[in-house]
């Protein structure tokens, strides 16, 4: 188990490395000045020359990477070319509404999906099978920000129970709080939901067909308790991998759902910075994206080791 | 008879957007490009079908010439998803546990820690918002997919007998991708295109509502309800009908690619949920 | 005192007629074989009794334990029956067992659900189960995963969780046939002594003829979901009254008829090869593992030779035949055809590769179901200098396809048309068409049932003294090695431990380990049979 650990921890720290690159690459290599790419094509010389030196853009590429990096491993991520701030402040800030965000939605999806999928799988062609199994097709073909139009429509605009966006903080007390991200995660979790409940029964009925659970149906345990008792856990191996997968589209999802919403969360902020060309904000949100994925991932791997005993002793 | 229903069903939901986006091509009941302002947020009628937007535009020309936005940007996508993404799975699969292998397999996992949308980001932060942009993003996204589904099934064929049969025959292991892996996989790689279509859609949708995908004039439904979200208060219809549209696209396309899984293959059930 | 008394079984899976009043009975501490190639219904039969058939499936006729007909239950009795009063094991251990629970829970899991022990308790009495089938927990701890131990080892938890309660009842569908020879003997030596100890009725199916003489006091043998003929094993075996019977029994005693024609030079030698493969890495901590499959083998073939190759599972076998084919590189040592050295892995040239073929065991995987078979056939042409006309290709797969026994018209015909014997045929008929000086048979008749497989047999025979051909016959089945073979070679870790003629290794073996696989493969009592089948 420590030599899986180990190694999962090793290659999670390359991933890092290789994704910082990319980012790095992508932002400050290609559009070949970022200063006057920043500054637009009206700058006079001089204000491209000033920025540079502050942004310390003078520098070669080498030695940008390496400030950049060993700022972001001390919590520096330098300081926002247009509000003139530390970006670790804007971040911790945005971050308070966009992480609660996606753990209410992945919390909702995954206490919808696992009984649901349960269901459909002990009831296989049923109508009831039939039936979740039509519901979840529609609810992967729904456009989550079209489901949060909808959500806005008929629960703020016409029953009025929420607020059709904005969050005002931590501060107003939790349960308020919660109740501002409510819509938005819904609108998150159904896709998330129904793709999961489909994952969670085709894993099951695969499971169903092995050979073990056939001994077990010959040592006289019944249908629900093969289901429970063995299946329910040599399934869940597929159901993580998604698990993992759904982490990064909620994050991703999240930036379109904070702008239905007016969230102040980290999706609005790289959507204003990329308006504004902050080209420094964008490149450290998205390496702090990148990060919390590859992160999830990882966690996910340690769990499949706690899931399955032959990870652990293998690697 | 659930499975030809479904495939049906799917196939001719599927058809009829792609037909509504080749007629536009040649023809729309009115031009998009013109404003006409005294027309504007008309209710459907028989002049206008689905009615009038805010700038006074038919709804359905611009439906039409929305599906055809949507449907090239994710056919395009898929193109580069399949073009790319399989010769590399297969190329990876034949030389299992090689050095090669390995480098496609992290770079595959290196994509797949960018979500499409992170991709767009970054591209459109650097060359500015376009569809094409948004084919990019989404076709690099789609890369990995393809590798991985056309090298996981290309491993498990590389381990039956009729291909060390071929390689008996003195058949080297490209000619052995070609005239053997690929053809069984080609049903495979159609379901999985359909899926990644379907998904293309979505994001397409999705990047043009924020304004990182097709810009204006051209329409585009993502567009649409971007559009109509400042208007939900006074007339939710504009949000209704590209929506609507959005669900029945990729319904009908999930539905034919669950109805040819069926269909082609039944053992392919289990490739995904 | 009949336990079981099963009457007028017919059983059918989506209006297709499986079982055929089925009739039997088991008496307490009896061993009851059934007996039947693949199709038969013995598997089915076995089911129907647990009540564990497919969902689709009609079932009449009753089934009287102790007086309750099983028939009769409804699910939830069914399920207390289960476990409690029949227990089952069944044919394939490497995956009978759930992988992420440790052996000692699922043997303790039997005592638990039938409500009659805590699970403290339980699992005092599972290790106790484990010791029983030789698994004692000072050397096999009940922490341990079913993929920490081997087959026979998950085979002999498989038993322990089935006996656990003590039914009286225990269903073996095929126990042993996934299992090496030498660990087939000790499962089915256990099996025989829990019984014997237990009291327990066995209800033992399998498909070969040996491993029933050996274990069962009556026997039923299935043809096409009927039992043709059901007596006291000895009996059975003397008269024979059936006549599918009298077939199945020679099928499996097959024997062809000696070939005497004098072997030609020597064609292919092998000399101190040593073949090594790297396991794959799992993590990037890993250090690279190599993994030794051949250790320095050296044998030859003569032109006309047949020449037999016998070991159990992961001896090298099929790597040795990888090698020679040169699909694999070697690291140590040289092969050379025909005077020619064969160069390691990829660069062998075609004019070399045109003289080996090889026929695989899986009918199933060893054609590309897209192509026809007149393609598939056709693939070896491949490897000859000048291509060949459509016309002459055409003219050779034809004329390959009828020397193995199939018509002109199967060349447009797809793979999945035709039956496991059908498709070893023309896999036989693939690796003829270049005219190969030698012929890799690799297990190329071990998934095949008897009777086919006594055709297969005949035809490579056959074939062999036409085109002159060696064989280098690769098999676990020493009955088959014995009957085809004029010289063998026993593998054993990747060596060669002993060789010589076939006759010579089977009747006086030198090597002990010869010894132990030669003794452990389970043969019909000599005097039982009649003597028209006997040979010395």
């Amino acid at each position: 188990m420590l030599r899986y650990l180990i190694s999962r921890i090793i290659s999670l720290g390359l991933s890092l490395a290789v994704a910082s690159l990319v980012i790095f690459f992508v932002i400050e290599i290609i559009p070949g000045d970022p200063a006057s790419f920043m500054l637009g094509i009206t700058a006079s010389p001089e204000t491209v020359i000033a920025l540079k030196a502050e942004l310390g853009l003078d520098q070669t590429p080498v030695v940008r990477y390496l400030n950049w990096v060993s700022g972001l491993l001390v919590g520096d991520f330098g300081i926002s070319y247009t509000y003139k701030v530390p970006i670790s402040d804007l971040v911790l800030d945005r971050i308070q509404v966009s992480l609660p965000l996606a753990v209410y939605a992945l919390i909702l999806s995954t206490a919808i999906a696992f009984p649901v999928g349960l269901i459909a799988a002990s009831k296989r062609g049923e109508p009831t099978d039939f039936g979740i199994m039509g519901f979840t097709q529609l609810g992967i073909a729904v456009p989550n920000f079209w489901f949060a139009m909808l959500l806005v429509l008929l629960f703020a605009i016409n029953l009025r129970w929420f607020s059709a966006g904005g969050f005002s903080g931590w501060n107003a007390g939790f349960w308020f709080g919660i109740k501002s991200l409510t819509l938005p995660a819904i609108a998150l979790a159904l896709t998330q939901a129904s793709i999961l409940a489909r994952v969670m029964r085709s894993s099951l009925i695969e499971t169903l067909s092995q050979d073990y659970i056939r001994t077990a149906r010959a040592k006289g345990l019944s249908q629900r308790r093969v289901l429970i008792r063995h299946a329910l856990r040599n399934a869940m191996i597929p159901v993580l991998t998604i698990l993992g997968l759904q982490f990064s589209f909620l994050l991703a999802g999240g930036i379109i759902i904070e702008n239905v919403f007016f969230l102040p969360g980290l999706g609005r902020l790289i959507f204003q910075a990329i308006m504004q060309r902050d080209l420094i904000v964008v490149e450290s949100v998205v390496m702090l994206m990148v990060f919390a994925v590859i992160l999830v991932n990882f966690l996910v791997d340690i769990t499949y080791a706690l899931v399955d005993p032959r990870l652990r002793r293998e690697g | 008879m659930r499975v030809p229903t479904q495939l049906l069903f799917g196939a001719s939901l599927s058809a009829f957007f792609l037909a509504m986006a080749l007629l536009s091509l040649i023809w729309t009941p009115y031009p998009v490009e013109i404003l006409n302002i005294p027309s504007k947020l008309k209710s459907p009628d028989w002049q206008y079908l689905l009615g009038t937007d805010h700038f006074g535009r038919d709804i359905l020309s611009m439906l039409m010439i929305g599906a055809r936005t949507s449907i090239s940007v994710a056919l395009v996508a898929v193109g580069i998803g399949v073009l790319a993404g399989v010769p590399l799975g297969l190329a990876a699969a034949s030389n299992r546990g090689s050095a090669f292998d390995d480098l496609i397999m992290r770079g595959n996992d290196l994509v797949f820690a960018f979500p499409s949308l992170v991709i767009a980001i970054l591209i459109t932060a650097v060359f500015g918002p376009s569809a094409f942009n948004a084919i990019l993003a989404i076709g690099i996204f789609n890369i990995p997919v393809f590798a991985r589904v056309s090298r996981g099934a290309a491993l498990s064929l590389w381990t039956l007998e009729f291909i060390l049969a071929a390689r008996v025959a003195g058949k080297g292991k490209v000619r052995i991708s070609v005239e053997h892996i690929l053809p069984n996989i080609t049903n495979l790689l159609l379901v999985q295109g359909t899926i990644q279509f379907s998904l293309g859609i979505l994001a397409e949708a999705g990047l043009s509502y924020i304004g990182l995908g097709a810009q204006p004039p051209t329409p585009s439904w993502g567009r649409m309800l971007a559009d109509a979200q400042t208007l939900i208060y006074t007339d939710p219809r504009l949000a209704f009908i590209p929506g609507l549209a959005i669900v029945a696209m990729v319904l009908g396309l999930n539905m034919l690619g669950d109805g040819l899984r069926d269909y082609l293959d039944p053992r392919l059930r289990k490739m995904r949920p | 005192m009949t336990l079981l008394a099963v009457s007028d079984l017919n059983v059918s899976i989506s209006g297709e007629k499986i079982l055929n009043e089925i009739e039997f009975n088991i008496s307490q501490g009896e061993v009851f074989g059934f007996v039947g190639e693949s199709g038969s219904g013995k598997s089915m039969t076995a089911l129907s009794l647990m009540s564990l058939l497919p969902k689709s499936s009609m079932r009449t006729g009753r089934a009287v334990l102790e007086g309750r007909n099983l028939f009769n239950l409804s699910e939830r009795e069914m399920c207390a029956i289960r476990g409690r009063d029949i227990g089952m094991i069944f044919q394939e251990p490497m995956t009978a067992l759930n992988p992420v629970m440790t052996i000692g829970n699922q043997v303790a899991e039997t005592l638990v659900i039938h409500g009659k022990y805590t699970r403290s308790e339980a699992m005092t009495i599972a290790r106790d189960k484990l010791a029983r089938v030789e698994m004692p927990t000072d050397r096999f701890s009940p922490d341990l995963y079913p993929h920490e131990i081997s087959g026979g080892q998950r085979q002999r938890v498989c038993i322990a969780l089935a006996i656990a309660l003590r039914p009286k009842i225990l269903i073996a569908d095929e126990p042993t046939t996934a299992l090496d020879v030498s660990t087939q003997a000790q499962i089915l030596e256990l099996l025989k002594r829990l019984v014997k100890e237990e009291q327990m009725s066995l209800l033992f199916i399998t498909h070969d003829l040996a491993v029933i003489a050996q274990m069962a006091d009556q026997v039923a043998v299935m043809q096409n979901g009927r039992i043709v003929e059901r007596s006291p094993t000895r009996e059975l075996f003397q008269d024979m009254k059936h006549a599918y019977t009298k077939k199945l029994f020679a099928a499996s005693n097959y024997s062809s008829g000696v070939n005497d024609k004098p072997k030609g030079a020597k064609f292919l030698e092998v000399r101190d090869v040593v073949r090594t493969y790297k396991l794959p890495n799992r993590g990037i901590l890993d250090t690279i593992k190599s993994n030794v499959a051949i250790r320095g083998v050296s044998f030859t073939i003569k032109k006309g030779e047949s020449l037999g190759l016998v070991g159990e599972s992961g001896c090298g076998k099929s790597t040795l035949s990888r090698t020679i084919l040169g699909l694999d590189p070697l690291q140590k040592g040289r092969i050379t055809v025909d005077g020619v050295e064969v160069n390691s892995g990829r660069k062998m040239p075609h004019s070399l590769r045109r003289k080996m073929q090889i026929v695989f065991q899986d009918p199933f995987g060893s054609f590309n179901p897209r192509h026809k078979v007149g393609r598939l056939v056709a693939e070896p042409f491949h490897l000859l200098e000048k291509p060949l006309t459509t016309v002459q290709q055409k003219e050779r797969v034809v004329s390959a396809l009828c020397e193995v026994g199939l018509k002109e018209s199967d060349v447009d015909k797809y793979i999945h048309e035709f039956s496991g014997g059908q498709r070893q045929r023309i896999a036989i008929a693939r690796a003829m068409v270049i005219k190969p000086d030698l012929v890799i048979l690799d297990e190329a008749v071990s998934a095949l049932d008897v009777s086919i497989r006594a055709q297969i047999l005949d035809l490579l025979n056959h074939l062999q003294f036409q085109h002159n051909l060696s064989y280098l016959f690769i098999s676990h089945d020493m009955t088959v090695v014995r009957a085809v073979t004029d010289r063998v070679l026993v593998m054993k870790d990747g060596k060669i431990i002993e060789e010589g003629m076939t006759d010579k290794i089977f009747d006086c073996p030198q090597q002990e380990y010869t010894r132990k696989l030669l003794e452990a493969a389970p043969k019909i009592p000599q005097v039982w049979a009649p003597a028209k089948f006997c040979r010395v």
